[in-house]
């Protein structure tokens, strides 16, 4: 029998495709991951469904690859030996907001767009990534690890997965937190000491399908102030940084370079629907790019439930006084506070710079705050040898846990594949990355060519996660060919 | 009993070879079978079956030696020692629990004593990275001389050290804010059982440094810490540390320090808090109005602490085990109550402003502070939190006895209300080993809010003389019971102390379901040879066919009780 005629069999008509069109929009991403094409996309609804196809993958050695919304951006879900797309968007509940407990349990398909509406109706919020699309799962975000905008805070903007449940890739149906005991979910811990669920983290869909998970959400403020500080450089407002960190003013801060705030502020953009997208000539943003401040700090001031205003200007004080010793300036947001208040729950208003040139290629990675200066650096020196221009490399800096670290996304702005310089782009943007993880900057999510990188440096640790990978999946049907798989 | 009591304890000993190949490793002077010595590891101050090992005079409890080893290089001599003769060891600390033999066979501990060292206090990137044996008041006390400190320490007390807290357990009084030790991770070098060494977070990438706990990509930091200590030996820990509002020191007594004569006055267990931190009592009607102002305090985002502390107060409070019965009896602390630790790390005016948060919360939720004009002789009874929020010093008292069980239940807040009627159960089908037995039953369980709220961990005890097989055996049918009626209910039994925890999931599939049979797949990749604590975290077939009848039939009993099917 055909794949398609298999996979039929087991999810019924009308969601199983193999045609060229469908194929071949699987088949990559806007990344420099090259392209491969699978040889079906099926579009399970259920948990059942998904254990006959992990079953059938395991007697026919059919790779799987787990896709919720594709908008992972650099090639975690593009096929490296064909297989299944196993497109999980058509499981796209919100199981429950719990809004005494502040979670909310979702399936894979759930949009971070459509979860944050369904908050917001019952005065909550979820935390999400600043620069992910809409439509990218909510669940994916979160077991991806992508940083939430209120990382600086260790309380609010880290940890974000509770309850997982997960098939594992023998078919076993295995849940994690308190859903473990096979009650309600709302805790990480079950009755275990173990803390498994971490390792189903930036795994790509290598170790499992995770069919719904459980995440913290917030109090949804209903007062707000941000301020915001100018800088010729990051390494000038460095001390400053500390600073307000260490007095844990604000839930979020964050730190852009004048192309990312432009890109943010201009008129002209939209946020396209999809990547890479067609590039847009702006005066605005050309204007834009004129006139702001190398790097602008953001602090954000919420009001909590009780008392909100007395909360705001507790903080405020502080932070002027800490502004006052650094001499630091104020940035007026007239005009700009609502654009950026409602950024801050709807993250994705920077992804207008996709308007740019079309494709966008980051360097992600961790360091600690006071070595940032060293990796911007190679980044410069890099970019000057395949002359590519300082001014065009995109800056967002993320203080993580009070500046325990910081999450570091610097951006090289290219064509879609095939454009011109598209070739140079990929060389200065591999090289680039190659210096950095040998200075020790810390891919701690290995896409694409960083998983080479990363785990030809990780020694024993790279030795034991293939161990578990062959012991747990010893067909290897899960996303074959991703990270040190 | 009797037949039992006469019989002898044989200690089982090393081959000669084996035990010369690990003397070459350390050296004469840190490695020792005697007898005195190695009898000290055979008796855990509250894992409740080791005592009755010692009851049923059991030689298998008795380990065939000590080695001390100084260096990761050594631990990994001994351990690769370990596996060319196929030897158990047991890696050892405080000797709490999850430190005693787990079979049959000749076996080694080692003991990590010598490795005592703070290694580094980053102060740029907020963490420190200790030796296998720093507890938590070196580290608290280095630190908070930078402005800085970690977050909080065990209840139990803080000579427990934090490489043994990350295999097992690190619950905190501050959890509210800084969640459990496992939520202050940045990586662990460890010793993995076929000797390998394994690091995980950024300080195995080279040049990264040591400050970010995740990945690469799958995360094995988690995976290692649900490993109970079987899936290797932590020689260096590396742990997250916070602002610190407080000075570099923490306050003395005002009476100052005590001699032996006087030592049980309450006048030296009279702390004021911290600089910039403060500490509020409130009582409660009824354990509803207690629940919804947790609840509401933390949803506030107010404070960096919240607990209710129920019959632990009669504990940590009382200067002999005399008060604490006395207290018990005459319900002096009130049956409903908790405290709330006020931090200014941003400002003074964050405590205010703090205050006046929680000030409206009590008003509006029916709760009153103990005051100068409220209930002020038990204020002043519980000043001996002002320190212990922060730093525990009276946890031993908890030991006067024996802290046999420890129920730990997880979830929200209702949690505290299901203990309450499990444990009644439990005290109704067993009788009370002790009065402070009914702490839980009869008023609120320990309930500690982690996580804003998120969830909790309820907490009820048993307290059975350790010299008295009965009470044990009696403490033992909480322990298994527990376990029983939590999956049974499907609420979460984290943290059951009378039973070694992991092994449960082989007694209980529920769990998971099936964690048992994942647990089995990682345990072959980590210790292939089966030799780092064996059985501790999971059985195999082998083990758990060879595990002691009497402990299936316990556990069978239970699950029979509660309407579980039995297991085989």
């Amino acid at each position: 029998m055909s794949l398609k005629k298999d996979l039929t069999n087991l999810l019924g008509s009308n969601a199983v495709f193999d045609d060229e069109e469908t194929l071949r929009h699987y088949s990559r991403d806007q990344s420099f991951v090259p392209q491969c094409m699978p040889d079906a996309v099926a579009f399970p609804e259920s948990v059942e469904q998904i254990q006959a196809i992990v079953a059938y993958a395991n007697q026919t050695a059919v790779p799987l690859v787990p896709y919720s919304s594709g908008l992972n951006m650099h090639g975690g879900t593009v096929p490296k030996e064909g297989g299944v797309i196993l497109n999980m968007s058509r499981m796209n509940r919100i199981i429950e907001v719990d809004q005494d407990n502040w979670f909310a349990v979702v399936e894979p398909g759930v949009t971070i767009r459509q979860l944050q509406n369904a908050l917001e109706e019952k005065g909550l919020r979820a935390m999400l990534p600043l620069g992910t699309p809409p439509a990218r799962s909510a669940l994916t975000s979160c077991v991806e690890r992508d940083p939430a905008l209120a990382s600086a805070s260790f309380e609010y903007g880290n940890d974000l997965l509770m309850d997982t449940e997960i098939v594992l890739p023998d078919g076993e149906l295995f849940k994690t937190g308190l859903w473990s005991a096979g009650g309600r979910p709302g805790s990480h811990m079950g009755p275990v000491r173990s803390m498994l669920y971490r390792f189903w983290t930036a795994a790509q869909g290598t170790l499992g399908i995770l069919t719904k998970a459980c995440i913290k959400v917030e109090h949804l403020p209903g007062m707000m102030e941000i301020r915001a500080f100018r800088f010729n450089s990051f390494n000038e407002s460095l001390a400053a940084l500390i600073d307000i960190q260490r007095r844990e003013i604000g839930l979020e801060c964050f730190l852009l370079n004048k192309l990312n705030l432009a890109a943010l502020y201009c008129d002209d953009w939209h946020v396209p629907e999809e990547f890479p997208a067609s590039p847009v000539a702006s005066q605005d943003f050309s204007t834009l790019l004129d006139a702001l401040p190398c790097w602008t700090l953001f602090v954000c001031l919420h009001g909590a439930p009780e008392l909100p205003e007395e909360k705001i200007a507790y903080q405020a004080e502080t932070l002027d006084e800490i502004a006052g010793h650094h001499g630091l300036n104020s940035v007026p947001l007239n005009g700009k506070q609502e654009l950026l208040q409602h950024e801050l729950l709807r993250p994705w208003g920077v992804l207008k710079k996709y308007n740019f040139k079309g494709a966008v290629h980051d360097l992600s990675f961790k360091a600690p705050l006071k070595r940032i200066p060293e990796f911007q650096h190679i980044i410069a020196r890099v970019a000057e040898k395949y002359a590519y221009p300082i001014e065009e490399i995109g800056g967002y800096i993320l203080p993580v846990e009070r500046g325990r670290g910081a999450h570091c996304e610097f951006d090289f702005h290219a064509g879609p594949d095939g454009a011109a310089g598209h070739e140079r782009i990929h060389a200065l943007w591999r090289e680039a990355g190659e210096l950095l993880v040998d200075e020790g900057a810390f891919f701690d999510r290995p896409y694409g060519d960083w998983a080479d990188m990363m785990y030809s440096r990780t020694g024993e640790y790279t030795a034991k996660l293939r161990e578990l990978k062959i012991e747990l999946d010893p067909n290897n049907i899960l996303n074959p060919g991703h990270l040190c798989f | 009993m009797a037949a039992e009591q006469k019989q002898k304890v044989t200690q089982k000993k090393l081959a000669p070879h084996v035990y010369q190949a690990l003397e070459d490793v350390v050296g004469k002077r840190w490695i020792s079978e005697k007898r005195s010595l190695v009898e000290t590891y055979s008796k855990l101050s509250i894992e409740g079956m080791t005592f009755v090992r010692k009851h049923r005079k059991d030689d298998t409890a008795v380990p065939a030696c000590v080695v001390l080893p100084g260096t990761t290089g050594e631990v990994q001599s001994i351990v690769k020692v370990c596996n060319r003769y196929s030897v158990p060891f047991i890696p050892f600390t405080n000797g709490q629990v999850f430190s005693a033999t787990t079979n049959d066979q000749p076996t080694l501990i080692i003991h990590l004593s010598r490795m005592n060292s703070i290694i580094n206090i980053d102060t740029d990137n907020m963490v420190a990275t200790l030796q296998a044996y720093v507890d938590y008041a070196q580290l608290q006390a280095e630190a908070m001389k930078h402005g800085l400190w970690n977050g909080g320490t065990p209840l139990a007390t803080t000579v427990c050290k934090l490489s043994s807290q990350f295999s097992f357990a690190g619950l905190w009084q501050t959890d509210l804010k800084y969640g459990l030790l496992n939520r202050n991770l940045v990586s662990v070098k460890m010793v993995l059982p076929d000797g390998k060494i394994l690091t995980v977070g950024s300080r195995c990438l080279p040049k990264a440094g040591d400050f970010w706990e995740y990945g690469p990509g799958p995360d094995l930091l988690g995976m290692q810490r649900g490993g109970a200590g079987s899936n290797g030996i932590v020689t260096e820990i590396t742990v997250k540390l916070h602002p610190w509002a407080g000075d570099t020191t923490l306050p003395e007594v005002p009476h100052g320090r005590p001699s032996l004569e006087d030592v049980h006055e309450p006048k030296y267990d009279s702390p004021p808090p911290p600089a910039n931190h403060r500490l509020h009592w409130i009582e409660f009607k009824d354990f509803s109005s207690q629940i919804k102002t947790m609840r509401d305090i933390s949803h506030s985002g107010i404070a960096i602490g919240l607990n209710a502390t129920g019959v632990y107060s009669a504990y940590y409070c009382s200067q002999t085990q005399e008060m604490t019965w006395e207290r018990c009896k005459n319900k002096f602390f009130p049956d409903y109550n908790c405290y709330v630790i006020i931090a200014g790390i941003t400002s003074a005016k964050q405590i205010d402003y703090e205050e006046k948060v929680l000030q409206k919360i009590v008003e509006r939720n029916g709760g009153t502070f103990l005051t100068a004009d409220h209930k002020p002789e038990v204020l002043e009874a519980l000043k001996p939190w002002n320190l212990d929020c922060i730093r525990h010093t009276c946890g031993f008292r908890m030991n006067r006895k024996m802290y046999a069980n420890a129920w730990l239940p997880t979830g929200p807040f209702e949690v505290g209300r299901q203990t309450q009627e499990f444990w009644s159960d439990a005290l109704n089908a067993f009788g009370e080993c002790d009065i402070t037995d009914r702490g839980g039953a009869d008023d609120t369980p320990f309930l500690y809010a982690l996580q804003r709220g998120r969830f909790s961990f309820a907490e009820v005890d048993n307290y059975p003389d350790p010299t008295n097989p009965e009470e044990i055996q009696k403490a033992a049918g909480y322990g298994i019971y527990g376990m029983a009626r939590l999956v049974k209910e499907k609420v979460c039994p984290c943290l059951m102390a009378f039973l070694s925890v992991e092994p449960f999931t082989t007694m209980f599939p529920e769990v998971g379901p099936n964690q048992h049979t994942l647990f089995q797949k990682i345990r072959r990749v980590f210790d292939p040879k089966g030799v780092n604590a064996p059985g501790r975290q999971v059985y195999t077939r082998e083990e758990w066919e060879n595990v002691p009848p009497m402990l299936k039939q316990w556990v069978n009993k239970m699950r029979e009780m509660v309407g579980l099917e039995s297991v085989q």
